[in-house]
């Protein structure tokens, strides 16, 4: 996902007026992926807020020395939903890629039952399936697949719960009322 | 994981551009550090931090992007994402099968063979991944990845 330009920054500027004006933006960015992120079967839009939370962890620890603690703190939360997002991703990565695998193991047997099958025959014996090699394989890859999903279920509902804990808590302020300088600016003489 | 290092520019009375070249020295310096743990397959942390340093280091990178000349600034964050993305593909793998393993462990015995058999072709994979990772750290060092970083802080620096 593309971060969303920042307009306005000076090179010569301040760093502090510059870094606020990123967080800003990046802040924007996050809270954008809501409510379609909620939605348990919006996976692109879940992986974007996972990014976006990314993106604006990096800018609060950066930042600290410039905020104080309220960047600290931000950035401590931020990184708790980037990880439970991280956590759902892994299982929308892991899900199509066990599929596959049991998909390429189907193939193979198949082909070895084909191959199996006396020359000339007219149909398939069903028998000759139960010789499939690799018969033994796919009660673990289901049940790999009945757990992630249920996973991906469980941490959803817990990523839920997490922002609306978050919202009822007022966090949108409390992290931009936390872009204030750490102390006061030195005055150039 | 290596914590990431304090970047001394980042100050209430610095510009943006001071803490841009001050930012991108010491994520560059950070990455190049794990060069050498990162392509040893025994030390699985060795790429995880790489990996996390290149983040941070791209991070940086687009954080400050307007202090940068943007052409060296563009062909430098590229590099960094590829390298990003193969450390991936070698990292990856290793927290999947962590996973799995998790989940085998919870099966009966005769349940377990075809997560086994996963694991195993993911391991090939993260051969390759490995081979692809020492190629493109070979490319970057021939390529000056590090010298061009540096310069970069430098022309950040200039204005």
């Amino acid at each position: 996902m593309k971060a969303r330009k920042v307009k306005g920054l000076d090179p010569d500027g301040p760093l502090v007026d510059n870094m606020r004006r990123v967080i800003v933006v990046r802040i924007d960015e996050l809270f954008g992926f809501v409510p379609a992120a909620l939605d348990p079967a919006n996976v692109e839009d879940a992986h974007n807020m996972r990014i976006a939370a990314k993106r604006l962890r990096y800018l609060l620890e950066l930042s600290e020395p410039l905020f104080g603690s309220g960047a600290k703190k931000g950035a401590k939360v931020v990184k708790g939903l980037q990880d439970t997002l991280g956590e759902i991703h892994d299982c929308d990565e892991l899900l199509p890629l066990v599929d596959g695998f049991v998909g390429g193991l189907r193939a193979e047997d198949a082909a070895a039952v084909v191959a199996s099958a006396p020359p000339g025959a007219e149909d398939l014996d069903p028998a000759l399936s139960k010789d499939a090699p690799h018969r033994s394989r796919y009660r673990g890859l289901e049940l790999l697949m009945v757990h992630t999903r249920a996973r991906r279920e469980l941490l959803h509902a817990r990523f839920v719960q997490e922002w609306q804990a978050l919202e009822e808590r007022g966090f949108r302020d409390e992290l931009e009322s936390a872009l204030q300088p750490a102390e006061p600016v030195p005055q150039a003489e | 994981m290596a914590s990431a290092r304090d970047i001394p520019g980042i100050t209430l009375d610095a510009t943006f551009r001071e803490a841009a070249a001050s930012a991108v020295e010491v994520r560059a310096d950070e990455v190049f550090s794990f060069r050498d743990r990162a392509l040893d397959t025994g030390d699985i942390e060795g790429v995880h931090d790489m990996r996390v340093a290149t983040r941070r280091l791209r991070a940086v990178m687009e954080i400050f992007a307007v202090c940068f000349p943007k052409q060296q600034h563009r062909r430098a964050l590229r590099e960094v994402k590829e390298l990003a993305d193969v450390l991936g593909e070698r990292r990856d793998p290793d927290v999947m099968i962590a996973g799995l393993e998790k989940v085998a462990q919870g099966l009966a015995a005769a349940d377990r063979t075809g997560i086994r058999g996963l694991e195993e072709s993911l391991r090939e994979e993260q051969a390759g991944a490995n081979e692809r990772l020492a190629a493109m750290l070979d490319r970057i060092e021939r390529d000056r990845l590090r010298e061009r970083l540096i310069a970069l802080a430098v022309e950040a620096r200039l204005g």
